[in-house]
């Protein structure tokens, strides 16, 4: 039914345009620049935790070689690369940075709609990164608990970092989700209330509705660690015992009793398995973006698509303790887990048959976004496959903690969104500097990301075969470990360097292309949504025209539209008559 | 779009269909509280959560709380009276936030300040009453974080943690209707309306709600 | 926005539910002061809770007179909240039992509910 139009309240307001230096880009309320100094703040986190594994792969391919890696340093790098990734990096980019970028431009408003709080947040998430990384220098360095920070053994001696380092890593945690949720609250207040005139839910860009429910994940999942972190707090600090059964440790009989263990697991997974999908949503919704305009087609089953973002989420809430399986849960829950668990992976199969047939028979650009899109597809159906033998208990069990889970993660929520957050930085770059990014170099650093993270993670499958332990300093001499295994650790070990290293193209080509990059012009891409319908690129603050916000007549897919003159149709273009309205 | 048809007809289907916004009138503000509250209802939910299976899980008695928090009136004990006390001014502090609300709406600048301060001050109360049942439970009842004389060292955990927390909310309740009573007696909203003052109470009766599940749960459980 | 938009209802109604929320709460604590126990305490205990908590929600918070779009999307999230709790109470259920089998007797005055398995 026709929806009477409103006047979008953005429209009067005049946008405050600061002028001095630190205003504009350090303390600036614009949510580009926001957006940007979210995504260098988590690109150099990022970067850090590369270094991380590095070192730990130096390790693996090479035990006994390095003295500086010691088992505790190990464990701190295993802990640190694992929290970074997951939270102030994927989260961060994927929210905070384009989040922020795309999320008004692509609805059409001015800003978001609490400018001051979005600022605010990104200061905060910029506090959380700095505790964090405080834990290198406090007495006893970073903790080792390992990412999940299980208790007891994560305050416990023998721990390290089990003074200082525990303490900043709960506490960096907390500031992070007091900065997510102050930018989340604005990230579904824009998109609920504030889009721009003949903006319909079902006719947002898909990137705004994966980036749309991940926050709302999010905002829901997060308060679980929030208040798992305050309680390992109190028990570390001031002797509660809401995790801390009655134990012995090193021989002496500690003041703990009656705390479940189980407890914590299951309110960090409660918020763990809604993160997974808080980092792959936006991924899917970006992904789906780059394959419809590089592929000038528009995406398949596009209501489809959003009903199985809309799912995913829902479901993503009650398959928590699939992560469980040998925690010594009740026994009843690994059916029920199991189960929900496999039904997830209809509407995640759902999408990737949607961008398959996408691409069936569309007029395929390989740009290098593009092909960062299409190596996300390969690569999420490999890292998915191996969810399905993991969401089953009885082949979960051998699997636990082996090396194939850590392949499995790193394809399917590691090496997966990063292409995406790849792709979509050439795809956007120009837009957000005016320039394009090097072609050339772009391919350099795909071929080598995509070929690596093969040659890294293929041979990991088969080590969790053959039975190598994860999170193991080194294997030894122990009977169980093939003889083939040290070969393909080196192999990887190598493998790695090498695509740690040439990301080093990567950020070369970042910055060379602001200063020396073409022209992009306002629309390269050739593309219908939003972002790219501005007056200026970059666009300025309050990104349209003043009094003026674009109205959208159509949805964000219009590519190849038979009798069109152009193979694409821009949202703003007003319907001809002859055509059905979408 | 296609016709009518069924759902369509729908007020909730077209608002979620529309453009510009879902919430068809509701300002900013007030949305994001609402989202706000919802977020912060996971909080406290995982903490009541927390309470439960410490609670379920723990083989040592669990201290009774109807004894726990028994007040001496008149010579006789009688059970819950502080609580009892805190309950019913934290109600009343929700019955002026809402008539503070009301008169915002009828643009009565005066009045709806006044309420907004008497709310304040009730709620100030209510910490105030806090800290001397903090203070009883530690200085006679020998409860603390770690431990207690009666059973389950969870018991004071809890307790702490959950009434802490919902404590910290009530003082910065307090304060921020502190703020806006202020703005709203120097007639800062009088251009742009009183929806603030709508946003404040939702934020208030949240915290008087959050009391209403712990009042239940951990004192009368 | 406009104010006009904002909710205006009659002072009485806030003046009923207030008493109301007085009468429920005081039941409930005479739930406490007769002493009853077992599954009347609970059952009585959470009927005034919820009777509660619904009319500040309803009334106070006047989600009674907000569109459904609002009501939807505010009251259904809680629910994954609801699969977290029964789940967590199944759990903490098997980890005390467990606990009994492995370290002995419950000395828990208040008898608990017994395991459901």
């Amino acid at each position: 039914m026709a929806v009477e139009a409103q006047v979008p309240y953005q429209e009067a307001i005049e946008v405050h345009h600061p002028h001095s230096w630190i205003t504009k880009y350090w303390f600036s309320q614009d949510h580009k620049v926001i957006a940007i100094q979210y995504g260098i703040t988590a690109i150099g986190v990022g970067l850090v935790a590369l270094a991380l594994s590095a070192l730990m792969r130096l390790q693996l391919g090479f035990p006994d070689t390095f003295d500086f890696i010691d088992p505790e340093a190990y464990y701190q790098f295993i802990t640190m690369h694992g929290m970074i990734m997951v939270i102030y990096l994927l989260t961060a980019l994927l929210l905070g940075g384009f989040g922020n970028y795309l999320i008004p431009l692509m609805c059409g408003a001015r800003d978001m709609v609490f400018p001051f709080v979005n600022m605010i947040s990104y200061h905060v998430y910029f506090l959380s990164v700095i505790v964090l990384l405080a834990s290198y220098f406090v007495p006893g360095g970073p903790t080792g608990a390992g990412w999940t920070l299980y208790p007891p053994q994560a305050i416990l001696e023998g721990t390290p970092g089990v003074d200082w380092g525990i303490l900043t890593m709960l506490g960096s945690l907390a500031i992070f989700i007091v900065a997510f949720t102050m930018g989340g609250l604005n990230y579904v207040t824009t998109i609920l209330q504030a889009r721009t005139r003949g903006m319909t839910l079902m006719r947002m860009p898909l990137s705004v509705w994966g980036i749309f429910m991940a926050t709302v994940l999010g905002l829901l999942a997060f308060p679980a660690l929030f208040v798992s972190a305050i309680m390992m707090l109190l028990d570390k600090t001031i002797g509660t015992s809401f995790f801390m059964p009655a134990i012995s440790s090193i021989g002496e009989t500690l003041d703990y009793s009656g705390g479940s263990p189980l407890l914590f697991q299951h309110l960090f997974w409660f918020f763990g398995h809604p993160e997974v999908y808080i980092v792959a949503l936006p991924a899917f919704g970006i992904v789906s973006d780059l394959i419809s305009t590089h592929a000038r087609k528009n995406i398949f089953g596009y209501r489809m698509m959003v009903w199985a973002i809309v799912a995913i989420g829902v479901l993503s809430f009650i398959v928590w303790a699939h992560h469980m399986y040998v925690s010594g849960m009740h026994p009843w829950f690994g059916f029920f887990f199991a189960t929900t668990t496999l039904i997830i992976a209809v509407p995640t199969a759902i999408k990737v048959y949607n961008w398959t047939l996408t691409l069936w028979r569309a007029n395929i650009h390989l740009t290098v976004p593009m092909l960062f899109a299409i190596a996300f597809v390969i690569t999420f159906v490999m890292g998915g496959i191996t969810g399905l033998f993991l969401g089953n208990v009885i082949v979960d069990v051998p699997l636990s903690d082996t090396y194939f889970v850590v392949a499995h993660f790193h394809m399917v929520m590691g090496v997966a969104p990063i292409l995406v957050i790849f792709g979509a930085i050439y795809h956007w770059y120009p837009k957000m500097t005016g320039k394009m990014l090097n072609d050339t170099l772009g391919h350099i650093h795909f071929w080598v990301t995509f070929l690596g993270t093969y040659i890294i993670y293929y041979p990991m499958h088969y080590l969790g075969f053959v039975g190598v332990p994860r999170r193991y300093f080194a294997n030894g001499d122990m009977a169980i470990i093939d003889s083939s295994v040290e070969m393909l650790n080196q192999t990887i070990t190598v493998a790695a360097l090498i695509v740690g290293i040439f990301q080093a193209v990567f950020i070369w080509n970042l910055i060379y292309s602001y200063f020396r990059g073409k022209d992009s012009g306002h629309n390269p891409w050739k593309a219908t949504t939003l972002e790219w319908q501005t007056p200026e690129t970059p666009p300025r603050h309050g990104n349209w025209e003043d009094k003026k916000l674009p109205t959208v007549h159509r949805w964000a897919y219009d590519y190849s539209v038979p009798g069109e003159e152009d193979d694409f149709v821009p949202q703003t273009a007003p319907q001809t008559g002859s055509q059905p309205a979408t | 779009m296609a016709e009518a048809t069924g759902l369509r007809n729908l007020q909730v289907v077209d608002d979620w269909a529309a453009d510009v916004e879902v919430f068809r009138g509701v300002p900013w503000g007030k949305a994001m509280m609402w989202i706000f509250l919802l977020s912060d209802t996971f909080i406290f939910t995982c903490f009541l959560t927390a309470y439960m299976t410490v609670r379920m899980t723990t083989s040592e008695p669990w201290p009774n709380p109807s004894e726990v928090f028994a007040l001496e009136a008149f010579g006789v004990p009688v059970p819950l009276l502080l609580i009892a006390i805190m309950t019913f001014i934290l109600i009343t502090s929700s019955g002026t936030m809402a008539m503070a609300v009301n008169m915002g709406y009828r643009r009565r600048r005066g009045p709806a300040a006044l309420l907004m301060v008497i709310t304040a001050l009730l709620g100030a109360s209510f910490v105030g009453m806090q800290a001397f049942e903090w203070t009883k439970l530690i200085m006679d009842e020998g409860v603390r974080p770690w431990g207690n004389p009666m059973g389950a060292p969870q018991f004071g955990s809890t307790f702490f943690m959950i009434t802490g927390f919902h404590g910290l909310h009530v003082s910065a309740g307090v304060v921020y209707l502190a703020v806006v009573a202020w703005r709203v007696w120097r007639g800062r909203y009088e251009k742009q309306g009183y929806d603030i003052v709508e946003i404040t109470g939702l934020y208030w009766h949240f915290v008087d709600l959050v009391w209403v599940f712990i009042f239940a749960f951990f004192y009368l459980w | 926005m406009a104010a006009d938009t904002g909710q205006q209802h009659p002072i009485s109604v806030y003046f009923w539910i207030w008493t109301l929320l007085f009468v429920f709460s005081a039941a409930s604590y005479t739930v406490d002061y007769i002493g009853f126990q077992g599954y009347m305490r609970w059952t009585l205990i959470i009927i005034f809770m919820m009777l509660k908590a619904g009319f500040i929600v309803a009334i106070f918070m006047h989600m009674r007179w907000e569109r459904v779009a609002l009501i939807t999307a505010i009251l259904v999230p809680p629910g994954a909240l609801l699969v977290l709790v029964a789940l967590m109470a199944m759990e903490s259920d098997y980890t005390w039992a467990t606990r009994i089998l492995y370290f002995g007797e419950d000395p828990a005055p208040v008898p608990l509910p017994p395991p459901s398995h």
